[in-house]
């Protein structure tokens, strides 16, 4: 208490104090004397009205009372409304603060810590301390306060929450333990989240934000407690990162709960809530609204992505997040961000960081990666964009820095991707016409940005390690320098720089990359001593006595050096392990040697960086050491030492037992090796198995295909089969395929008989003909003369008739030999199908495959005899319609010789009438000439019978003709 | 990922008597003999189908220690299911099971599914309780019995998934109020509201709906 009272006595002016101390008192009596509520109440009222101005005093005399009012008086929602207030006042630095300041959205975490001696609020923070010590001394007003949290009422249940997180503020450990062990107590807060009075549920994310600050157990209830729902539910109902103030309080408890915390990040994953943050990273490319809220929120999105895939996560957690991430589509969505333009540089540099930790260490998300392209014209690799970033003065450091790190971790444990790397600086798969990365490594590597040049180091060592195949490669890489000299190597080209004596970062990053170039592997290590002028460099830069600027350059030479001992394979005369040792020893010395080395590690930089993977320097100076490079040092600095202080008897020894291992080593490799290439055979030899299986099943498949296939071309064949047995019933002389061409047998026999019939008729005209003819013939020469020339008009067409007949006839005769020949070829093949059908159904699956062939060639063999057959019928069905048409002309020629006929006919009566009549005028002559004889006779005259006849005869019959003509005309 | 019912369990019970290598068992399928000692609660998850359906188990393993068992208790409100495990090499974790059993009907909801396991059963030669009386306390306190062995996985995938069964029963007859998740009980997404329980007779026996 003293120390109170040496804050009211400085803090207050001594005429105020008294006046407000009584009335303080006075309304204290009354609060606990009082026996009418609403005497109670008004003076809890009146303190409240008093507690911030005189909130000291009102602390240290009214807060008894004020928690005896809590106990009592709990049916009064408005006397407890007033107490809570009270008590909030008193505990709380923040009720002076919010009079004048509202809530700034830094990313700093809220509670920053300053040192007390500058900061003046320190005294009243303190002040919030001490009463909120004093208000949880008895455990009980904090369930009272719980269960005061159950009330509905607004007016209880908000000052409530605020009060409470006053506390957890003040006293955090002490209150959650109490919360922890009070039945029901943290899912009683997880019910504030439900309230459907948004300031609560606003007050109550800040609340669950203090009750879930660093323990472990209570972030795994409130987990329980379904948080991971609710609070995405929240985030998603306001919006996702264009959401208030809201959204970042969601998502600062939910990182409150996630981090360091692998079973709830376990939980996380489990409930598949990986796949709502989605989502969150869908902002459009409209860039129009990049408010600071937005930023903020995005910014902790980002957090919280990385939280879940953290290299600080056991290797499984992480590695089953990042599967989820690349499975949902969340990684494509953040790289959309990265390749998308008026992204905010602060968020950028945070989703580069966020894709690299959800791509490190993780081969597919790693393969996906490197897919990327940049929407630019042409389509750049994202890779690519990147480190034109990287090796950048321009960029921001942060953003470079961020860049290397997505570099390392897109590299990290990827010896595919390091291989492409290193590839795009081979002169055998060196691509001229664009930029690649090992232009942009090499480019940054010798350029004359100290930063670059650090950064393209490291960015190269990454390539390299754990990888010796690429540390080999790397040697081939020759740089064209300037025109005319020749070009020279990689390695050599760092060693010149190097020998130059740029500035300190450069060289740092130079021997980190030369170091890891070297290790664990030798011939990199030949070629480096090859050069005559590298180890004198070494010995010269240890053994100078330099500033404490060159300390870490003079560690890592020492480093560099005993690297060219330890993994020497004595394959340079000149430069032997002994060799180099000896020198040690007689130009630096053993001690002062260790001790440079020693300069690494002591390092103020080396800590830091070895602490976690992310490249992250307060400023750019201190960009000094690599985290991988860290490991590195720390396997390499005790071996080295060994190797330096062991005498050459030892090495000696020890060459003898590393030669006996190496044997063993041999041994063990080969048969290594054996069992390694009896795997590889085994495996091939199952895959062919499964291969063959697979064939197999095909070839079944296609077997039964085939074989229903076959059946098919039975059924056919039977069908056709059917159909030529009934043409053979109708006529035996035509093929008929309905399925081909349609021919009609009923129309040849039709026409058969038609034929028939005109030759009958033919033949009947021709017999009436020649009777007739006869008949004519008899009559007089005139006519006889007329009618013959006609009939043997008739008679010619009657020959070519029957000519044709002929024809028409040799033809048929011919088609039928071919339907047989036909037939007997059907027969055939119907006989073959249904013996390969036979053996196919009877065949074993084994030999199935190569009856399969020999079907398939005979169903080729019967299909192109079908075919033929088709076009023979189709020949025929030609020859058909020829033939008709010839009927057709002979059915004309008939009509028109049946109509000849009958004018023939009519002629042939009209000539038969006319002798009739002539007969009969004939008669009566004869019967005149007869009387006139007779008289002639009685009168006894000689009369010549005969002539008179004759010639009177034919001069009547010409008249008689002409008449009747006219007649007919009539 | 797709699931019809999610259900959380808890295991409680006398630390060491294997609950964290039952709970391994059952999710990863594997056996640790030398295992961490379970500070506060851990959680694990396991697909399982039952009649058809996909159920997802979500388990916290708990830690028996007594320091722990206020937090413990936090537990119990909002799971479905419980698995009280005793070791049948120690008597004493057998003779804690009243203890273990009151604390739970205490605190969780009435409808809780305790199951009662008897695990390394594998360890015969140095078998302190009998079946028959695990069987005999089940019997007398309503709970489902099993022997299990997390060592060998005997039984573990049926403690498991027989808890699981009791409570989809208690579902279709309408005894859970599956529309609160305090229950320990969630549908699944795009799962039409199954079940006789309605929105509002929450937590009767609902018996034949229609
Ligand atoms: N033989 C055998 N040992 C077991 C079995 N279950 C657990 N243990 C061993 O019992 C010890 C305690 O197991 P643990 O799961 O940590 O117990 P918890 O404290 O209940 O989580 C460990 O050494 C386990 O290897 C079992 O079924 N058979
Ligand atoms: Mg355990």
């Amino acid at each position: 208490m003293n120390f109170l009272r040496g804050v009211m006595g400085g803090q207050q002016s001594s005429g105020v104090q008294p006046s407000g101390a009584e009335t303080i008192q006075k309304l204290c009596d009354r609060v606990a004397s009082s026996t009418l509520l609403d005497d109670r109440r008004d003076a809890v009222r009146a303190l409240k009205s008093l507690s911030k101005k005189y909130r000291l005093e009102v602390g240290t005399q009214a807060m008894d009372h004020l928690l005896n009012v809590l106990q009592t008086d709990r049916a009064d929602s408005e006397i407890i409304g007033y107490a809570l207030d009270t008590l909030y006042n008193i505990l709380s630095n923040d009720a002076e603060e919010a009079v004048g300041h509202s809530r700034t959205w830094s990313l700093l975490p809220r509670d920053t810590a300053e040192s007390e001696e500058e900061n003046p609020q320190a005294q009243t923070d303190d002040l919030g301390v001490q009463f909120t010590e004093m208000f949880i001394k008895q455990q009980e007003n904090v369930t009272i306060l719980l269960s005061i949290l159950e009330e509905f009422d607004f007016h209880v249940r908000w000052p409530g929450v605020k009060l409470l997180t006053c506390l957890l503020k003040q006293q955090g450990p002490q209150v959650q333990q109490i919360i922890l062990v009070s039945p029901m107590g943290v899912s009683r807060l997880m019910d504030l989240l439900d309230d459907s009075r948004e300031v609560i549920r606003n007050d109550g994310l800040l609340l669950l934000q203090q009750l879930t600050k660093s323990n472990a157990a209570i972030q795994k209830i409130v987990a329980f407690e379904n948080a991971f729902e609710r609070l995405l539910d929240i985030i998603t109902e306001e919006g996702n990162s264009d959401g208030g103030i809201v959204v970042e309080d969601c998502l600062l408890l939910l990182q409150n709960l996630l981090k360091y915390n692998n079973s709830n990040q376990n939980f996380f994953k489990e409930g598949s809530y990986i796949q709502r943050m989605k989502p969150w990273f869908e902002v459009g490319d409209d860039n129009s609204g990049w408010s600071a809220q937005k930023v903020t929120n995005l910014h902790l999105m980002l957090q919280l992505v990385r939280v879940l895939v953290s290299p600080g996560n056991p290797p499984g957690a992480t590695s089953s997040c990042q599967k989820f991430m690349y499975q949902c589509g969340l990684l494509q969505q953040l790289c959309i961000i990265l390749m998308a333009t008026g992204v905010p540089a602060d968020i950028l540099t945070e989703t580069i960081n966020t894709v690299s930790e959800v791509i490190r260490g993780s081969q597919v998300n790693q393969d996906y990666f490197a897919s990327v392209n940049a929407p630019s014209n042409p389509p750049r690799p994202a890779i690519v964009v990147l480190l034109m970033s990287m090796v950048n003065e321009r960029q921001p450091f942060v953003l470079r820095c961020a860049v290397l790190y997505c570099f390392q971790c897109f590299l990290y444990k990827n010896q595919k991707g390091q291989g492409e790397i290193v590839a795009t600086l081979l002169p055998s798969t060196i691509d001229a016409t664009s930029l690649s990365a090992g232009q942009l490594l090499c480019g940054g590597l010798f350029s004359t940005d100290s930063l670059s040049n650090w950064c393209a180091a490291v960015a190269l060592a990454h390539a390299l390690l754990e990888n010796s195949t690429q540390k080999e490669q790397l040697l081939r890489v020759q740089l064209a320098t300037s025109i005319g000299n020749p070009p020279v190597s990689l390695l050599q080209q760092c060693t010149n720089i190097l020998a130059q004596g740029s500035k300190v970062q450069t060289r740092v990053g130079l021997l980190m990359l030369l170091c890891t170039w070297l290790t664990n592997c030798p011939i990199a290590v030949t070629h480096f001593l090859h050069n005559a002028s590298n180890v004198p460099f070494l010995t010269a830069q240890i053994s100078e006595n330099l500033g404490e600027e060159e300390q870490l350059v003079q560690g890592l030479c020492a480093l560099l050096l005993g690297i060219c001992i330890y993994y020497n394979d004595n394959s340079l005369e000149s430069n032997t392990k002994e060799k180099l040792k000896q020198l040690i020893e007689k130009r630096i010395g053993k001690e002062i040697f260790t001790e440079k080395l020693g300069f690494i590690t002591k390092h103020e930089f080396y800590s830091k960086a070895a602490q976690k993977p992310q490249p992250s320097f307060s400023s750019p100076d201190h960009m000094m050491f690599d985290h991988e490079f860290t490991k590195l040092v720390k396997e390499l600095e005790a071996v080295i030492i060994k190797a330096i202080y062991k005498s050459s008897e030892e090495d000696k020894k020890e060459e003898e037992v590393k030669k006996s291992l190496e044997q063993h080593d041999n041994i063990i490799s080969h048969y290594k090796n054996v069992i390694r290439e009896q795997d590889l055979q085994l495996e091939e030899l199952k895959q062919t198995v499964s291969t063959l299986q697979a064939k197999n099943e095909q070839f079944q498949t296609t077997v039964s295909q085939q074989v229903a296939q076959i059946q098919q071309h039975k059924d056919q064949y039977n069908l056709l089969k059917v159909q030529l047995g009934k043409d053979n019933q109708h006529h035996n002389s035509h093929n008929s395929n309905a399925q081909i061409n349609g021919f009609q047998s009923e129309e040849v026999s039709r026409l058969k008989e038609e034929i028939e019939e005109l030759k009958k008729q033919h033949d009947l005209l021709q017999g009436e003909l020649s009777e007739k003819n006869t008949l004519i013939e008899n009559l007089s020469c005139n006519q006889a003369a007329g009618q013959t020339e006609q009939t043997t008009g008739v008679s010619e067409q009657v020959t070519e008739l029957q000519k044709e007949m002929e024809t028409l006839r040799s033809q048929l005769h011919v088609q039928s030999t071919e339907i047989n020949r036909l037939q007997a070829e059907r027969m055939e093949l119907l006989q073959k199908v249904e013996a390969s059908a036979t053996v196919t159904a009877s065949g074993d699956s084994a030999s199935a495959a190569s009856k399969n062939n020999d079907y398939e060639e005979k169903i080729a063999g019967l299909l192109r005899e079908l075919s033929s057959l088709k076009d023979e019928v189709n020949l025929l069905s030609v020859e058909k319609s020829t033939l008709k048409r010839e009927l057709d002309s002979a059915h004309s020629t008939t009509a028109i010789l049946q109509d000849e006929k009958l004018k023939l006919g009519q002629e042939v009566s009209e000539s038969k009438k006319e002798q009739d009549d002539l007969l009969i005028l004939l008669a009566d002559q004869d019967q005149k000439i007869l009387s006139l004889k007779n008289k002639l006779k009685e009168l006894g005259e000689q009369v010549d019978d005969e002539d008179d006849l004759e010639s009177g005869d034919a001069g009547d019959e010409d008249d008689l003709d002409e008449e009747d003509s006219r007649d007919d005309d009539m | 990922m797709a699931y019809a019912y999610l259900f959380k369990y808890i295991i409680i019970g006398d630390t060491g008597v294997g609950k964290s290598c039952l709970l391994l068992q059952f999710t990863d399928k594997r056996f640790q003999p030398v295992h961490d000692l379970t500070i506060g609660v851990e959680f694990g998850a396991r697909m399982i189908t039952i009649d058809g359906k996909q159920i997802k188990l979500q388990i916290w393993d708990t830690a028996g220690q007594e320091s722990f068992r206020s937090i413990t208790r936090s537990y119990y409100r909002g799971a479905a299911g419980a698995l009280l495990v005793y070791d049948i090499t120690r008597r004493d974790t057998f003779n804690h099971l009243t203890t273990w059993l009151e604390d739970a009907r205490q605190h969780s909801n009435s409808n809780m599914v305790i199951m009662l396991i008897a695990n390394k059963s594998d360890l015969e030669s140095r078998r302190e309780v009998k079946k028959e009386e695990g069987e005999a306390f089940a019997r007398e306190h309503g709970l489902i019995f099993m022997e299990t062995s997390a060592k060998t996985a005997s039984n573990v995938e049926e403690a498991f998934i027989n808890t699981a069964k009791e409570i989809y029963e208690k579902i279709q007859e309408g005894v859970f109020d599956i529309n609160n998740e305090a229950n320990g009980i969630k549908i699944g997404p795009q799962n039409p509201m199954p079940g006789p329980t309605g929105p509002h007779n929450a937590g009767q026996a609902g018996g034949s709906c229609c």
